[in-house]
């Protein structure tokens, strides 16, 4: 994990700074009457020095071969990217298509997007799981799912 | 009014119709997300909160509370007839549980661990029943620096419980506090970390970070390496365990029982713990401990009644101190918030109803869940054998429509799955989600305990240290917090189950 840990110590060195500047402007008050930043400037200085010290045990440690690779190495990883970006969209169509014109072709692509399978039992199942996500949320516990191009 | 009169209440609460339809949902789908590899009790119940938003506080608490424990049931089945535990309190069940299952033996193996799980579950509560009232009428005394301390120290243990690197889960808890302080600030009303947007200035929802850590990332890891069950075909037949098994299975049973109970109260991985410590008792105090791991019936009974009766202990610290213990419990410290209830010292007095009427449902869930997990045996087994590829889908479906109706906003969506991704890096890059949940949920109660201390004591932090219940906790948790400095301490800490292993 040597590579690894110093990407993200340094992630997250570079978001401590960030909290603490934010801190600051914010304002730190005094210790008798802590500002509104007070907490938010102690608490990144704390996760920098953190991050220092993951920093320091990483780069103490042993380097691997393209260990960055190895993290990814043998997995789908390519499913996991397809997945996310495909719920993205989703999100951003969700309220223009309305619920079940968007989560039917999410569904489609979903049971379908891992291991193969065949059209009509994927769109079987996509039809199914919509409609009954939609009759229990929105029949049954009435929450507001977004109607879109169905509700006129 | 005694404790009989409190049963009372809890009694005619517990066991009105709607209680009890909630209940049994409750510990039918915790049963469920423990039969399942994939998901949660966490994610689950971030899945179905939004469903309790029509009902009764009490109704709403008592089915996330029956998810919980009923997770802990389900867990077993699958370390027993397929090696793969549902939950990771259900780790150790493996070792001999699934023995005894080759040696055609599932039956009692599943039968002493559902009759295990129960006795262990009532003990819980009645523990619960009796330690709560005192606990909380102690902590009426406390003010600012001992609640400010107390969280400190139920952090730090987290943190000391954590997977791996400490600095690493340190870091994690503070992310979690500052994620936890963003909206407005509640003494100057300023916005903090908004970036002008409007959905953030009630502060980022627990629910769409909890299902992005532990629903979407888990799916993710799953995706991208499916892994495949092979459920041992055997016949489960005759679940009840023999005169002999019992009489084996007393001593195991009541000490894990116990045991669970009081570990079950600390913060971290309480259920975990608990079961591997139980199986370690159980093995030492065994006259013929080389039968461990080959099939021993006192290895299953023992470590199942104590991740149980952990569940009943876990309660006290929310309900008496209204301090988490957990990631679970934190959750449901969000459950009553949204419901217009404040766990803690006073909320025996002020809610009794609900208090009592929470304990009591546990037991009533325990007796349930006995009843709904020996027939109902073969149903789970058939549900293990759903492919991922199937499940998959509808957990992501359940996520998105569950998310989105907490306060119908796409926002929210964006954020569980920003989340996701976190979570799945954090994963990847060995990073804890529970430090930073339990840290997220504690923030806003932190930072306003330890502004109003400093206020109190004009700025000076010898109140933390003057005040012994406080300064208590403080050295504890430094002396955790530095202890991975000295290396027999770091070993012995390499040494504890933890939740993610």
């Amino acid at each position: 994990m040597r590579t690894a840990d110093i990407f993200s110590s340094l992630f997250w060195m570079a978001i401590s700074l960030g909290i603490c500047l934010e801190g600051c402007d914010l304002g730190l008050g005094s210790l008798t009457d802590p500002g509104g930043g007070f907490m938010f400037f102690w608490v990144g200085v704390i996760m920098a020095g953190l991050s220092g010290i993951v920093l320091i045990q990483a780069a103490r440690r042993k380097a691997v071969r393209e260990e960055m690779k190895n993290l990814w190495a043998g997995v789908a990883y390519k499913k996991v990217i397809a997945v996310m970006v495909a719920l993205f969209v989703y999100a951003y169509l969700l309220n223009t298509l309305g619920f079940i014109l968007a989560t039917i072709p999410l569904m489609i692509f979903l049971f379908k997007a891992v291991e193969p399978q065949r059209w009509s039992i994927a769109v079987l199942g996509a039809v199914i799981s919509t409609l009954v996500a939609y009759g229990v949320f929105r029949l049954w516990l009435q929450c507001q799912l977004p109607l879109g191009l169905l509700g006129g | 009014m005694d404790l009989f009169n409190y049963l009372g209440i809890g009694f005619s609460v517990a066991l009105q119709p709607e209680n009890l339809l909630y209940c049994f949902i409750g510990v039918f789908v915790g049963t469920l997300i423990g039969v399942l590899p994939g998901i949660g009790p966490v994610g689950a119940m971030s899945l179905l909160l939004p469903s309790t938003f029509k009902a009764t506080p009490e109704a709403a608490i008592i089915m996330l509370a029956g998810i919980y424990y009923g997770a802990m049931y389900g867990g077993s089945t699958t370390s027993i007839l397929v090696n793969i535990p549902g939950e990771a309190a259900s780790v150790v069940t493996c070792l001999d549980g699934y023995q005894m299952a080759r040696q055609g033996r599932a039956g009692p193996a599943l039968g002493i661990a559902a009759f295990g799980s129960f006795i262990a579950g009532t003990i819980a509560v009645l523990g619960l029943m009796l330690v709560a009232p005192p606990l909380a009428s102690f902590a009426l005394k406390f003010g600012p620096p001992e609640y400010f301390t107390l969280m400190v120290l139920g952090l730090t243990i987290l943190i000391y419980l954590a997977h791996g690197s400490m600095p690493k889960a340190l870091i994690m808890a503070g992310f979690g506090l500052v994620l936890g302080l963003v909206g407005l600030d509640t003494m100057s009303a300023l916005p903090r970390f908004t970036f002008n947007q409007m959905e953030l200035l009630d502060g980022v929802g627990l629910v769409p970070i909890v299902m992005g850590v532990f629903g979407v990332s888990e799916v993710l890891l799953n995706i991208e390496q499916i892994v495949r069950r092979d459920i041992l075909k055997t016949n489960i037949k005759g679940l009840m365990p023999t005169a002999q098994d019992w009489k084996a299975c007393n001593g195991p049973i009541a000490r894990g029982s116990i045991l669970g109970f009081f570990l079950g109260v600390l913060p971290g991985g309480g259920a975990v713990i608990s079961s591997f410590v139980s199986y370690a008792l159980e093995k030492r105090l065994s006259k013929h401990p080389e039968r461990f791991g080959k099939g021993a019936i006192e290895g299953v009974a023992g470590p199942e009644a104590a991740n149980n009766a952990a569940t009943g202990g876990a309660f006290i610290p929310l309900m008496t101190l209204g301090i988490p213990p957990n990631v679970i419990m934190a959750m449901l410290l969000g459950a009553f918030m949204i419901h217009g209830v404040t766990p803690g010292p006073l909320m025996m007095k002020q809610h009794p109803d609900l208090f009592w009427g929470v304990i009591v449902s546990m037991y009533v869930g325990n007796l349930m869940l006995l009843i709904l997990n020996l027939p109902l045996i073969s149903i789970w087994v058939q549900i293990l054998k759903v492919p991922y590829k199937v499940l998959f889908p509808l957990i992501i479906l359940f996520c998105l429509v569950g998310v989105y109706s907490v306060n119908n906003t796409v926002f929210d969506i964006y954020i569980m799955l920003i989340f996701g991704i976190i979570g799945y890096l954090m994963k990847k890059f060995d990073y804890e989600g529970a430090p930073m949940i339990l840290a997220f949920v504690l923030g806003p109660m932190m930072e306003n305990n330890l502004r109003k201390s400093l206020i109190m004591s004009q700025g000076d932090f010898s109140v933390f240290f003057t005040r012994p219940l406080a300064a208590a906790s403080l050295i504890i948790a430094l002396l955790l917090l530095l202890s991975p400095l000295i290396p027999w301490f770091s070993k012995k800490r390499a040494e504890i189950p933890k939740e993610e292993d």
